[in-house]
């Protein structure tokens, strides 16, 4: 029996280190060291708004703690007070007149429209997750960067949605 | 001193290289931040660079010499 199973596995670890097979993330992670690199696993099998079942509640605490210094530094002082004070930053469409997105932290986008423009989606929240789990902020300051430096992106991915909802790929 | 902000589930963790010294050391952080940008734009991530105190969406080759950089994680609707 010994002699039938030793080859299996080790036909099994050298499928898996092929990374022939999709590899879940929590897992996969283990493999890359000191930093993890996300874009190389699959995380779909997260439950919404979590980070996997390696992660203890502080984790999660230091994860949200350094998402703020990111997200800080990614957006800058004067909007981050701007977003401090309103709870949303705007980005002006550069593709749609009069079209604004409403970023707000953990949410979907809000598609504002000027007095006679007219969305270019039937419903006024726009679903937008990372591919791979993210502290909310983090996410938040990323979506930012894409609202403003890449619309076509963002257009070509967002789900439009009747109403507003937490996002499910953030934390 | 470079660095590249790897965004992930951890808040994010930090690549730095050091472009100024000459050692098979520093010579070798700046090949791996490369491969690692590399890496990320291949499996789809955006890639920021720090441009004038500011964070700005880049197709550019790698810049030893880049203050800092941050990948940013694809993204889908739904």
């Amino acid at each position: 029996m010994v002699s039938f199973v030793e080859p299996l596995r080790a036909l099994w670890r050298r499928v898996t280190a092929w990374d022939l097979l999709p590899t879940p993330g929590p897992e996969g992670s283990l493999r890359d060291g000191p930093v993890e690199r996300p874009w190389r696993y699959y995380w779909d099998h997260l439950p919404k708004r979590t980070a996997g079942a390696d992660f203890s509640a502080r984790d999660y605490q230091q994860a949200r703690q350094r998402a703020e210094e990111v997200a800080r530094a990614t957006l800058g002082d004067e909007l981050w007070q701007q977003l401090m004070m309103d709870g949303h930053l705007d980005v002006p469409s550069h593709r749609y007149t009069g079209v604004t997105y409403r970023l707000r932290v953990g949410h979907r986008i809000e598609v504002v429209t000027a007095a006679g423009a007219r969305s270019p989606w039937p419903y006024a929240y726009l679903c937008i997750n990372p591919t791979y789990p993210l502290p909310e902020l983090e996410f938040f300051a990323q979506l930012y960067l894409y609202a403003r430096d890449r619309e076509d992106t963002l257009v070509r991915v967002a789900a439009p949605q009747p109403w507003d909802q937490r996002l499910g790929r953030t934390f | 001193m470079g660095r590249i902000i790897v965004a992930n589930r951890r808040g994010h963790q930090l690549v730095e290289w050091d472009a100024d010294t000459d050692t098979e050391e520093a010579r070798e952080g700046i090949v791996e931040a490369e491969r690692i940008l590399r890496e990320a734009r291949d499996k789809g991530c955006a890639v920021s660079k720090k441009v004038g105190g500011q964070h700005v969406l880049d197709d550019g080759g790698f810049d030893p010499y880049a203050e800092e950089y941050q990948i940013i994680a694809p993204i889908a609707g739904g």
